[in-house]
């Protein structure tokens, strides 16, 4: 079997004025690849690129060996994907096992009792097996997000792209959805969005800070974190020079990046510690009139 | 104690679980009152490998007993019709969208009742402004993104996104055009159904637009023009048959044909379908 690839070569993309990516460059292997940034960075943009949601506006991107941009070529990529979007919206009165199942016709399951077999596997992959008759307006907002990360998960796609699977799942459900992501992306390339560090600190071996469009980070997740060696403390006062600096449980103050003064204790750097000191401190600032998506 | 018995072929059946769902309810029922069939049961069963009895698919069965929808009234009349499985749920998917076309109906019939009631000329006129844009205002509800919330997942399967447009098209215009076609009978013409040139042209003019706007927006900029030709025709002259003429039928039809030719020749741009924001 060949392994799973995708590569992109100065892919910019832009919606009438607005610049939501541009000169990304980026090869992807199977693996847990996380995509961190604020909001309006363009990860979104860049997801939907990747599942051939959406055409650049310029570069080459190719996906399994595929130009998306060939309908021929496009519809065997989509035989491999599986796609969660940041919204999802569902059918009126459709049930679970009714939304996936529909979504597996439509991925070329024909068979029927093939799919219904495989839509059981995804739902017990993401802990719904016993919800799958109950209607979806009926449920709530993590389970809804986990019928729609199951109908990406159908035919264990070798391309897996999941733009926030984890908002509003609880933290249990959390783990079990990132055993199967793991377990998944052994074969598979698997490119997730999150705004949850902890996320991409325990399950992504690479991550991607983008950041106005452009890659600001690309790398192992252990060398960002290792960036923020040092330059972490405990202090009883909040450092001005700091990039940030906040009150913990402790009543003590963590300070991340400025000066290390006397007394401070320093502490091992967090992923989180370490994304902010790369974005300079400011926690999530709104990117108006450079980036739509 | 019953007056029958299980045959061999049916005991057989039962105890291997190769039986329909109804057939072993029915052989159930059976042996909760017969003893001696349950005997048989009891000795069937021991001779049985048990690699033959398929737990698994057993429990497959009960569980899609359970958890497979019952295909709807209207999906069962496409299968009646001879529309494949398959297929015929992916109509049915589309007439989920039921409360859009069902308010453009409810549109349509309550102008032909007003049309009919205020008299010849100024009721056709009325009626002549609706009737052929709620066609495509409901066929580009049936695929427009900004409707359709789970069109995203559904953009990035492999199946053909022209065919499945395609597809909500027929599905809804065999909801909408029945109702319709009716309504035109309550109209005090000698032309009713003389509408039905200019709502193929515009929802052909609808499917060629959603390969460059969203469907809905294109939707609107048609009727809005046409409601705006009409009321321009209404100042002119009095007489509603004008817009009904051959030649204007002729070029109805010439615009349904050109507009279609564009939408293939650019249907691969449906993957591109944006929503309405």
């Amino acid at each position: 079997m060949a392994t799973a690839s995708i590569s992109l070569r100065d892919v910019g993309r832009t919606f009438g004025a607005t610049r939501a990516l541009a000169g990304v460059d980026l090869d992807l292997k199977p693996g847990v690849t996380g995509l961190l940034g604020p909001n309006g960075a363009g990860k979104t943009t860049l997801l939907r690129l990747l599942a051939t949601a959406l055409p650049p506006t310029q570069g080459q991107v190719r996906v399994l060996g595929r130009d998306p941009q060939v309908s021929a070529q496009r519809t065997d990529i989509r035989r491999q994907l599986g796609y969660q979007p940041q919204e999802i919206g569902f059918p009126r009165g459709f049930t679970a096992f009714a939304f996936v199942d529909y979504i597996a016709l439509l991925k070329e399951w024909t068979e029927p009792a093939a799919r219904h077999a495989e839509v059981r596997r995804v739902l017990d992959l993401v802990g719904l097996s016993d919800l799958s008759s109950k209607r979806i307006r009926a449920m709530s907002g993590g389970q809804r997000r986990r019928v729609a990360l199951a109908q990406a998960l159908l035919g264990s796609p070798a391309v897996l792209i999941l733009d926030e699977p984890t908002t509003g799942v609880d933290p249990e459900q959390r783990v079990v959805l990132r055993t199967v992501l793991a377990e998944i992306a052994r074969m598979s390339v698997v490119v997730l969005s999150t705004h949850q560090t902890e996320d991409v600190a325990a399950l992504c071996e690479r991550v991607i800070v983008l950041d106005r469009g452009r890659v600001r980070y690309d790398g192992p997740v252990t060398e960002l974190t290792g960036q923020a060696a040092g330059r972490v403390w405990l202090a009883d006062e909040p450092d001005p020079a700091a990039s940030v600096s906040w009150r913990t449980g402790t009543g003590r103050y963590r300070n991340v990046g400025g000066r290390v003064r006397d007394g401070a204790e320093h502490v091992e750097p967090s992923l989180e510690d370490a994304y902010l000191l790369l974005r300079g401190g400011s926690p999530e600032p709104e990117t108006a009139g450079e980036v739509a998506s | 104690m019953t007056g029958w018995h299980l045959d061999d072929d049916a005991l057989r059946r039962y105890v291997e679980r190769t039986d329909s769902l109804a057939e072993g309810t029915s052989a159930e029922q059976h042996l909760l009152s017969c003893e001696p069939c349950r005997a048989r049961v009891n000795t069937a069963a021991s001779v049985i490998e048990l690699s033959v009895i398929d737990i698994a698919t057993v429990w497959d069965r009960t569980r899609d007993a359970i958890e497979v929808p019952r295909p709807s009234v209207f999906e069962r009349l496409l299968r009646g019709a001879g529309l494949p499985a398959q297929e015929a749920r992916l109509v049915a998917v589309a007439s989920a969208f039921r409360g859009v076309w069902l308010t453009g109906v409810a549109a349509v019939l309550a102008f032909a009742a007003l049309a009919a009631a205020v008299g010849h000329a100024r009721g056709m006129w009325l009626f002549l402004a609706v009737a052929p844009v709620v066609p495509c205002l409901v066929v580009a509800s049936s695929y427009d993104p900004w409707m359709d919330p789970a069109l995203e997942p559904e953009l990035v399967t492999p199946y053909p996104m022209l065919r499945l447009v395609l597809l909500r098209t027929v599905a809804v215009l065999a909801l909408a055009l029945p109702a319709v076609l009716l309504s035109g009978l309550l109209i005090p013409t000698e032309v009713p159904f003389a509408w039905l040139l200019p709502a193929v042209g515009f929802v052909a003019v609808v499917l060629a637009a959603s390969t460059w706007f969203s469907p809905l927006r294109s939707a609107i900029a048609v009727s809005s023009v046409w409601l705006g030709v009409i009321w321009l025709l209404a100042l002119r002259s009095g007489a509603p048959e004008a817009v009904l003429q051959a030649r204007a039928q002729a070029a109805f039809l010439a615009l349904a044909a050109a507009s279609f030719s564009i939408f293939l020749v650019r249907r691969r741009r449906l993957h591109q379908l944006r929503p309405w924001r």
